[in-house]
């Protein structure tokens, strides 16, 4: 008996592993007509995973005070071997996290998935995009670069619509009447400690959430059939499916893949898509950069604003919004999934989505 | 319209003092609406690099420009006026200390008050623009002497001048990189203000000495913003491997996949999913 068998053997005797590993790998079954959107959960991930690495290795130079947070960037792309590269990861991760994240949004929202039973996961990832956001948002203003600094400041501005309480919500975002130290301080705490902790725990919920319930079977096909109403929990089975170790393990690694060439391309070959010049400026308070604008994911809440001529008015709609979809699982009760067949969602999701390409481009060349 | 509101309530609260010396002076208020000499000077002056810089009428004339009165004008504010021909370089020196030295060495400089060119003569006065070798012409020079120093003097600075432009422009886009390109950057703005000093010398022999220098001074230069483009290329050979071996994987992943799917189908022929038994 080789020394890994016995190791094993050791282990399994103990903990029952073995058990383990084959209730969720090869005798977890999944719906054997089961599609590629379903592979972006594994996608975010393993970018998350990059994220977190990338992340602790940044923090092991750079230096979160306004007199040298710019320097130590400066120092971690330049002196350090490969500094370039971790943050480049970690810039260009974040924007693709984002997108796969809309990806599987969109995926859901598409194939209804979010119905009965599955109401906390949706929930549970809905909280998980607006936490995502938010580490963008915190992380943005790390370097200390003019664009950190001015697009902070118009972003926590938007704060400033709400009546009342508004200046006192600003004044607490930034811990004084501007960006400064302080904003610098508490961002600093909230995107390498704060929202990373409470992440964990979410897509720990999340995921328990998936694996309690079961993969929900794609609405397509002629056999599919809407589930009628449940009065007792009920875990969704998919007798006669695909394992989904090694069978479907390796079409989530080929998209992984995938993601992992457009990530490598962008670094690699056009690091700056996603950083203007005014990333590499130190910040400067006295001197506003041109065209500063917020990153493409925030284009579409800027233009809300500009758009309405109050903005208390744009942040309400913006709510508005972000809050239908969060309860959406709640309002949309009825059991019918395939979209052939829900034409007024149909419609909705479309113009849903035009509204925010066309919003994010207008924001963009306003 | 939500960014230029912000930008201004913040611009009004932080720079209150400042914003009130930027305000709309006294002599622009004043002279705009004068015809010819006295009206002209404020149109020349939008849009120079004096007027893109903040350097504004009293920064040169003297004055308050606070005040709206004619009182802006008295001696008792500093008020200067228009300088007499021979203390233009003086009045331009206040700034310009370096090149006044310069100019008032030079045979230029040496025949200020017997016909010689002062600052204005070449540069003009309002509509003054970013110094280049361009002012170095035949219609300009030739209103003096012959053009043949001058031009031999030209073509040996135009390499140099070259030279520190373009590596101006690489400097930039390295910098839009990534690159910490500070310290190249003073040092071309070192070299460069040196070098600036030898177009008031108009001696033929010290241009062509210097310039030499100065080209050797930007080949070193040269040399280390050569490194970071190397550096560029570094990273994309490392990047080709990199986006190679993972494309790779990748379709060897997809081929992997479409292996267990064809085994799926012949063991569960395509149709409706089996059901809880």
């Amino acid at each position: 008996m080789s020394v890994y068998q016995r190791v094993v053997d050791w282990i399994d005797l103990r903990l029952g592993v073995r058990d383990i590993l084959e209730q969720n790998l090869t005798h977890y079954l999944l719906p054997r007509n089961i599609n590629v959107w379903y592979t972006l959960g594994a996608v975010l991930l393993t970018l998350f995973g990059i994220q977190f690495i990338t992340g602790i290795l940044l923090l092991v130079y750079y230096v979160p005070d306004t007199g040298q947070a710019f320097d130590s960037v400066q120092q971690i792309m330049n002196e350090i071997p490969f500094g370039w590269l971790i943050r480049y990861l970690h810039v260009v991760g974040s924007n693709l996290i984002v997108i796969a994240l809309l990806l599987h949004m969109l995926s859901v929202l598409f194939m209804a998935a979010y119905k009965t039973p599955r109401e906390l996961t949706w929930v549970s990832g809905f909280l998980l995009l607006n936490l995502t956001l938010g580490l963008c948002l915190t992380g943005y203003l790390l370097p200390w670069s003019q664009l950190s600094f001015w697009a902070t400041t118009v972003a926590t501005d938007a704060a400033g619509a709400v009546p009342v309480i508004g200046d006192d919500i600003v004044r607490f975002l930034r811990g004084g009447a501007m960006v400064n130290e302080a904003t610098l301080g508490r961002f600093f705490a909230l995107h390498v400690m704060g929202m990373p902790l409470l992440f964990g725990l979410l897509v720990g919920v999340h995921l328990f959430c998936v694996r309690r319930a079961g993969i929900s079977r794609p609405p397509f096909g002629d056999g599919y059939v809407p589930r009628g109403p449940r009065y007792t929990f009920e875990h969704e089975h998919h007798y006669g499916g695909i394992p989904f170790f090694p069978n479907y393990a390796v079409k989530d690694a080929a998209v992984i893949s995938f993601f992992l060439v457009l990530l490598a391309a962008i670094v690699f070959f056009w690091p700056t898509l996603f950083m203007p010049p005014a990333g590499f400026e130190p910040a400067d308070p006295f001197t506003t950069p041109e065209h500063i604008k917020p990153e493409w994911y925030f284009l579409w809440a800027y233009q809300t604003l500009r758009i309405f001529p109050d903005k208390f008015l744009g942040l309400a709609v913006q709510v508005a919004a972000m809050t239908f979809l969060a309860l959406l699982p709640f309002i949309d009760r009825s059991r019918e999934r395939r979209p052939a067949r829900r034409p007024l969602f149909l419609i909705c999701f479309v113009a849903g989505i035009g509204v925010f390409v066309a919003l994010s481009i207008w924001g963009h060349y306003a | 319209m939500a960014k230029q509101v912000i930008v201004l309530i913040l611009a009004s609260v932080l720079f209150a003092p400042w914003s009130a010396l930027a305000a709309e002076s006294s002599c622009v208020e004043c002279h705009r609406p004068q015809p010819g000499a006295l009206g002209d000077p404020v149109g020349q002056w939008e849009g120079s690099i004096h007027q893109r810089h903040g350097i504004n009428c009293s920064s040169c004339h003297g004055g308050d420009p606070t005040i709206m009165s004619m009182e802006a004008m008295s001696l008792e504010k500093g008020f200067l006026g228009v300088p007499a021909e021979d203390d233009i370089p003086s009045f331009c020196g206040s700034c310009h200390a370096g090149v006044m030295e310069d100019y008032l060495l030079s045979a230029h400089g040496q025949a200020l008050g017997a016909g010689g060119p002062h600052c204005v003569t070449c540069h003009g006065n309002h509509a003054v623009e970013l110094a280049s070798l361009d002012i170095i012409n035949r219609d300009l020079c030739t209103r003096c002497h012959e053009y043949g120093q001058a031009d031999e003097m030209k073509s040996a600075m135009a390499k140099v001048d070259d030279k520190i432009s373009s590596l101006q422009e690489e400097t930039r886009r390295l910098r839009k990189l990534g690159f910490a390109t500070e310290k190249i950057k003073n040092s071309i703005f070192s070299v460069r203000n040196q070098f600036h000093q030898l177009f008031h010398t108009v001696n033929v022999e010290t241009v062509r000495s210097q310039t030499e220098e100065f080209s050797q001074e930007l080949e070193k230069i040269d040399q280390q913003v050569a490194a970071m483009h190397q550096e560029v290329k570094n990273r994309k050979l490392l990047g080709g491997g990199v986006v190679v071996v993972l494309g790779a994987i990748c379709i060897l992943l997809v081929l992997l996949r479409k292996t267990y799917k064809d085994e799926e189908e012949r063991v569960h022929p395509p149709g409706p999913p089996s059901m809880r038994p």
